[in-house]
């Protein structure tokens, strides 16, 4: 499905490109802009699905979910100090998007946490807060700073794939990959602690460690992710759901399902952002949200 | 829900005041009657002018049944003010200020005293329009992007063009405060009125419209000599930077106009830098896509392939876009910057944005 999607999407476009026999204009499109957007979108999918995996897994909370939590914020606010500060050393976005992501997450989880342990209510009030607090950081950012310098970033804040390049690709190929490979690992872990904290540590798991790799991971990919294209928002929230839908609730067939439908997801999206009103483009976050949101609501219902 | 009697504050000078009121009062009082309001929303709908409107308090003293004489009455005063459109002087009136009616770009009509000696600009190409005219003495408050010419940055400063400070603007005591559509929505327009401050909303759309905006800062500030002087020096400056007529048989050079880098922005068909390109020598690839300042597809970009870059130079935007390192533009060296100040504000610099835009843009001969 996935390999489908990839090759239907990259036949589409605001340029019509024949199939075969492509001069050097229509290659250099195809191959300088395109294909890097397009792969770039499937590496941001497979991120953000697999992280809100995880985080629901581990928080025992359908709601969890990377951009709910703050931990995109986070990322975004991590990646515009880089921009702000470090302009011409672009290997400091990642990373600080990276530990924003990270502080960010466990920030919200010291807070969700009491003495009489962890409820919905209280994770997903400070998840709101966080982002909250995050965002009008960000906004106050803007404001000060010159216009000029952040122009781009209204844009990129609502997720935007156009900036790709190949490096970009690479890196975010690169953070799924370990990323994925991190969660699979913790998988079975996992899936005990979806029982609760205390039966899965009776069953012998190490419960502080798996919750390090899980939340270690998940700020990974999100960095990674946020750093290449802004907040995506709904695809770590509605991709994991979907996928428990068809395959159960078992998280080693969840994480790695997940990557595959979360890539699809925005790749979908994106096909949809770069040709609606071509050869004007909308912003790809609108677009995820405008199929996510009325998803999520027939899920609701549905169950 | 609009409701009428906020616009016809606008509308109706100062001897209506009374009327307006008592009409006031007689419209909150029927406020929650949603079958009146449906058809306050179908009158609005059919036609946004006067006359209907006027049609509308008669229809409504009709269905309201209540104080239905009063509301004629009324109806027929609104109707005979709107009469009295255009320029209109109303100085006879007991008012201790004399007031004029007058009609903005947009066609609102505006009431402003006939000497305005207190102005306030939302816009750096209104001020520079102000300062143009000769009228720079009078403008009491400006936005923190006008800095040409070199007095606006002295001037009381109320905030961005996006985010001006409606507090500020008020303690200033303008007569009348210039709004241009280039640089903002309208949405200040609802905030001042409501607080009794005239606004005039400009909307010039192209180099003629400039020139008439030029015109009309020169009548409403009292100072036409200076801006017709101006405007006759300004048209024989446009008509040097034409290209000679022969060209126009010739095929014309593809212009690109690059307003920022990344994201990719660019100039549609809206836009009167456009109108700049195709008077000159040049076509404006993008002259074809929807808004004035569309962002644009890059596959479109690379795909489009002009002759000719410009750049509108600011911080972000100094380098064609990656997309462009193929073209023709890049690869024969025609990338040309001009600054970002004279390209996007529709004042009297926009005839320098036409001269150095047929610099960028040889005639026919010369390519």
């Amino acid at each position: 499905m996935l390999v489908i999607v990839l090759m239907a999407s990259a036949m589409l476009g605001a340029e019509r490109l024949p199939l075969f026999d492509l001069n050097e204009q229509q290659r250099s499109i195809l191959f300088d802009i395109r294909l890097p957007r397009i792969l770039l979108g499937a590496c941001v999918g497979a991120s953000l699905a697999v992280a809100g995996a995880g985080l629901q897994s581990l928080l025992r909370n359908p709601l969890a979910e990377p951009y709910l939590l703050g931990v995109s914020n986070g990322a975004a606010l991590g990646t515009m100090l880089a921009f702000v500060f470090f302009q011409s050393l672009e290997i400091t976005r990642p990373l600080l998007a990276f530990a924003g992501a990270g502080l960010a997450t466990i920030a919200v989880y010291r807070m969700a946490k009491s003495r009489a342990g962890m409820n919905v209510e209280r994770l997903v009030l400070s998840g709101v807060i966080v982002t909250t607090f995050l965002s009008s950081v960000i906004v106050m950012l803007t404001t000060l700073l010159d216009a000029a310098k952040l122009r781009s970033f209204t844009f990129w804040l609502l997720g935007d794939l156009s900036q790709a390049t190949r490096n970009g690709v690479y890196l975010s190929a690169g953070a799924v990959i370990v990323g994925t490979v991190i969660l699979m690992s913790q998988a079975r872990a996992l899936n005990l602690m979806m029982v609760g904290e205390r039966d899965a540590f009776d069953f012998g798991v190490e419960v502080g460690r798996v919750r390090m790799l899980v939340f270690g991971a998940s700020s990974l990919v999100v960095g990674a992710a946020v750093a290449a294209s802004g907040s995506v928002g709904y695809v770590g929230l509605i991709v994991p759901h979907l996928v428990r839908l068809t395959v159960g609730s078992d998280n080693r067939l969840v994480v790695p399902f997940s990557a595959i439908a979360g890539a699809v997801f925005v790749v979908f999206a994106d096909t949809i952002a770069r040709t609606a009103i071509a050869p004007r483009e909308l912003p790809v976050g609108a677009v995820t949200a405008l199929i996510g949101a009325p998803l999520f609501i027939y899920l609701l219902r549905k169950n | 829900m609009r409701f009428p009697h906020d616009r016809v504050t606008v509308k109706v000078g100062p001897p209506a005041s009374k009327a307006i009121a008592g009409w006031r009062c007689f419209a909150s009082k029927h406020r929650r009657q949603t079958w009146v309001q449906i058809l306050e929303r179908l009158v609005f709908l059919v036609d946004d002018s006067m006359w209907k409107s006027g049609v509308f308090f008669v229809l409504k003293a009709k269905v309201t049944r209540q104080k239905s004489k009063l509301c004629v009455v009324l109806a027929m005063a609104m109707l005979i003010f709107a009469g009295c459109r255009g320029r209109t002087d109303v100085g006879s009136q007991p008012a201790a200020v004399p007031m004029m009616v007058v009609t903005d770009d947009l066609g609102r009509t505006v009431t402003i005293p006939v000497k305005i000696t207190r102005v306030v600009s939302l816009a750096p190409s209104v001020t520079e329009n102000i300062f143009a005219v000769g009228a720079g003495d009078r403008l009491v408050g400006d936005t923190t992007f006008c800095n040409y010419p070199e007095q606006a940055k002295q001037i009381a400063k109320i905030g961005d063009t996006m985010t001006p400070n409606i507090e500020s603007i008020i303690a200033l005591k303008p007569d009348v405060v210039f709004v241009s559509t280039a640089s903002q929505i309208e949405a200040f327009m609802k905030p001042l009125e409501a607080n009794g401050i005239a606004v005039y909303v400009t909307n010039p759309t192209s180099l003629d419209g400039v020139l008439k905006d030029l015109k009309q800062f020169g009548e409403l500030l009292g100072t036409q000599d200076t801006a017709d002087k101006l405007v006759t020096d300004l048209q024989r400056r446009i008509r040097a930077a034409l290209p000679p007529a022969e060209c126009d048989l010739m095929p014309h050079r593809r212009v690109f106009v690059q307003i920022s880098k990344e994201p990719l922005f660019t100039i549609g068909k809206q836009s009167f830098l456009t109108e700049l390109i195709n008077r000159v020598d040049g076509q404006s690839v993008t002259s074809d896509v929807d808004s004035a300042y569309p962002r644009l597809s890059k596959e479109t970009a690379s795909a489009l392939d002009p002759e000719i870059i410009i750049l509108s130079e600011s911080d972000d935007n100094k380098e064609p876009n990656d997309v462009f390192k193929n073209s023709r533009a890049v690869k024969t060296g025609r990338v040309y910057r001009i600054s970002a100040d004279i390209l996007s504000r529709p004042g009297p610099r926009l005839v320098d944005a036409l001269e150095q835009i047929s610099r960028c843009v040889p005639p026919c001969a010369a390519f």
